[in-house]
């Protein structure tokens, strides 16, 4: 496991997210983001962002070639990513005003890391960042003006059922495809 | 039969990589020759089990590769050497064929001691515990050797292996060939003639992704002795063989 998440930056992904939880706790302490959901909502997606990176394998096909132990690791790291930038983040809010509370923290963490995922399957993992950052412009486009489709979850209220579904289910899908297939190999190795 | 293929072939879009290849193989070192594009890198790719085939049949020790589980248990007992092998700049030489030991389900009791063997077969013992980011391109070629036999596979597929190796590095690497052959299939692609004549029991040459020869290395020989152009005799079956097959 050590060496599989030190191949994947794991360590450098950790130290970045401790730096994610800094600025949060600036941002929800900055008297201009008051009452703002966009702004944090940035931050969020930088933390889904670095979890969708470290999909890349370095290694290629004569990693792929190999036995069963593979999509465990990939699903363990990704999983243990997500939930380590839900804490850091959780950690910044610690003393601030968190609008949407814990809940509505989880659910878009959560999901733009299962956005970070698919697009990791489908763009690879040095290019999975793009996904985040789309679903980014998507999700502030829609807090400003009203949407209300469940896919855009963060422009949800926090107790909705319907965007805690859509994101738990991009998650997983996000996290399954990432174990089962890894980041897509862009070229040949 | 460890390799057992019938009808294979492989498409890229509109390009047709590997044309309907049948090939069976046991233990031994088989070669696998062909110029740039002629389909050797897909056909071991899809013998690694990293591109599924677009038709025809596939059987590696005697297992299916398209089924899961079975693709499992091969992979366990495959070594695979990709053509441009990657790597984490961080890890050290044993840090690297380690990771590979484990991943190809070795019990951790075995692995230490299997990553020292493969270390000293590819004669990099006093590279043991530096990092990758400092090996020259031969080294590092040796490294992905070394990740390629740690769990004394069975089935054992080398892409371009010699490319980066000294004089000497080839010829110690041609004696690990033989003996790996001796109780292993060992399938080698390559543009190197001179591999082929030292190390083979058995070759290919394709063309346009078909086999256009399939024999001995001496019987490779004796293709070019009325016609083949080239320095050795090989190289002229190797020419002679591509010109019968294009004409």
């Amino acid at each position: 496991m050590r060496l599989h998440l030190e191949s994947r930056r794991v360590p450098a992904a950790l130290v970045l997210m401790a730096a994610c939880g800094a600025v949060f706790q600036g941002v929800l302490r900055w008297p201009g983001s008051h009452g703002s959901l966009q702004i944090p909502l940035i931050i969020e997606a930088a933390a889904a962002a670095i979890v969708a990176v470290t999909t890349h394998s370095p290694f290629g096909e004569s990693e792929r070639a190999t036995g069963r132990w593979l999509p465990y690791l990939r699903g363990g790291a990704a999983a243990g990513l997500t939930t380590a930038s839900f804490a850091a983040l959780l950690a910044g809010a610690v003393g601030a005003n968190l609008l949407g509370g814990t809940e509505a923290l989880l659910r878009d963490v959560a999901g733009m890391a299962g956005v970070g995922l698919l697009s990791a399957a489908a763009l690879g993992g040095w290019l999975s960042w793009i996904g985040p950052m789309a679903y980014l412009a998507l999700a502030e486009e829609a807090l400003s003006s009203g949407w209300h489709t469940p896919w855009t979850w963060p422009a949800r209220p926090p107790g909705d059922l319907g965007g805690a579904l859509c994101a738990a289910l991009v998650f997983f899908a996000g996290l399954a495809v990432v174990a089962i297939r890894g980041a897509r190999a862009i070229g040949r190795e | 039969m460890n390799i057992d293929v019938a009808d294979l072939t492989r498409r890229f879009g509109r390009n047709q990589a590997v044309a309907g290849v049948d090939l069976e193989a046991g233990a031994g070192v088989f070669g696998l020759l062909g110029p740039n594009g002629a389909g050797k890198t897909s056909l071991l790719r899809m013998m690694a089990t990293v591109i599924p085939p677009t038709s025809g049949r596939l059987r590696l020790l005697g297992r299916d590769p398209g089924a899961s589980d079975e693709r499992r248990e091969i992979r366990r007992r495959l070594g695979y050497l990709p053509q441009n092998l990657g790597y984490y700049p961080g890890f050290t030489v044993v840090e690297f064929i380690e990771y590979f030991a484990l991943l190809k389900d070795m019990p951790p009791a075995r692995v230490s001691r299997a990553v020292a063997t493969a270390v000293e077969r590819v004669d990099l013992g006093d590279k043991a515990r530096a990092k990758l980011r400092t090996l020259s391109g031969g080294m590092l070629r040796r490294v992905g050797i070394a990740q390629a036999i740690v769990n004394e596979p069975e089935l054992l597929l080398l892409d371009e292996p010699t490319a980066g190796l000294d004089p000497e590095q080839r010829v110690t690497f041609r004696e690990l060939l033989r003996d790996f052959g001796e109780r292993a299939t060992v399938v080698v692609s390559t543009h190197l003639v001179e591999d082929v004549g030292a190390a083979c029991s058995e070759v290919a040459l394709m063309d346009r992704g078909k086999i256009v020869f399939l024999g001995t290395p001496e019987e490779l020989r004796v293709q070019g002795e009325s016609n083949g152009v080239g320095d050795s005799p090989l190289e002229r079956g190797y020419s002679a063989v591509l010109a019968g097959a294009r004409s």
